[in-house]
């Protein structure tokens, strides 16, 4: 079982608060959503593992089981090319549950018109894999949104 | 095995977004679908979003796509025709 952790604080929106239906319809993957605290900061492994791939507004970090975690910050921040994104790890790195990867600021996206709600997203998973899973509510960075069977 | 080469003319490349088209159009199909990038790697299953998204294939990349079986190659036309709209950068 697989412990899937807030990437970052704020108040959790559930997938479908995420502006983008791509995500917001689980095509993506089952999963939730956290608007996040509109401050600089650290968006946080999900779970232990490997980091399988790291952009700067998108990482996944698949774990002992082979479950992949997608974190997406943001909604169409590939379009900043990493402007204004602070990579604290590498591709290949094998990662704890809550270490920093990203830093990054959610005021700055919203100020450049951009949605900062991070998808946090179970790959590869039916929905019925997943249990306990947080959709409304503040979430501290850590705190646990799901949990992946 | 019928086997496509597809250029990405996706912006943002086969990620988010394309990706998850992508992985949906090749799980409907009953046989096995894999994707390679063109000259190097080996296949993956396409009807993996882990996979596809850790091919990392970007813009201007080619890809392979090969599918067995009936209907190959109707599945990898509409394959074939979500990777080469120009699709506008987002996710």
């Amino acid at each position: 079982m697989t412990r899937v952790l807030a990437p970052v604080s704020g108040r959790v929106v559930g997938l479908a608060g995420v502006p983008d239906p791509v995500f917001a319809q689980a095509m993506v993957g089952p999963g939730t959503a956290v608007d996040p605290e509109r401050a600089p900061g650290h968006a946080l492994a999900p779970v232990t593992g490997t980091i399988v791939k790291l952009h700067p507004h998108a990482y996944v970090v698949v774990d002992g089981e082979g479950h992949g975690v997608l974190v997406h910050l943001g909604i169409d921040t590939v379009q900043l090319k990493g402007e204004g994104f602070e990579l604290l790890a590498a591709e290949g790195d094998a990662v704890t549950a809550g270490q920093p990867l990203v830093g990054w600021n959610p005021a700055a996206i919203e100020a450049g018109g951009r949605s900062p709600i991070c998808a946090v997203v179970a790959l590869d998973a039916n929905a019925d894999a997943l249990s306990d899973v947080v959709e409304s509510g503040e979430v501290d960075k850590g705190a646990e949104l799901f949990t992946w069977s | 095995m019928t086997q496509r080469n597809v250029k990405i003319e996706s912006k943002v490349g086969l990620h988010a977004r394309p990706a998850a088209m992508f992985v949906q159009t090749a799980a409907r199909a009953a046989g096995d679908v894999t994707v390679a990038k063109r000259g190097g790697g080996d296949p993956v299953n396409a009807k993996s979003i882990l996979s596809v998204l850790g091919l990392d294939a970007r813009h201007g990349e080619e890809i392979v796509i090969s599918a067995d079986g009936d209907g190959a190659d109707a599945l990898l036309d509409e394959l074939e025709a979500l990777l080469s709209k120009p699709e506008p950068e987002q996710a």
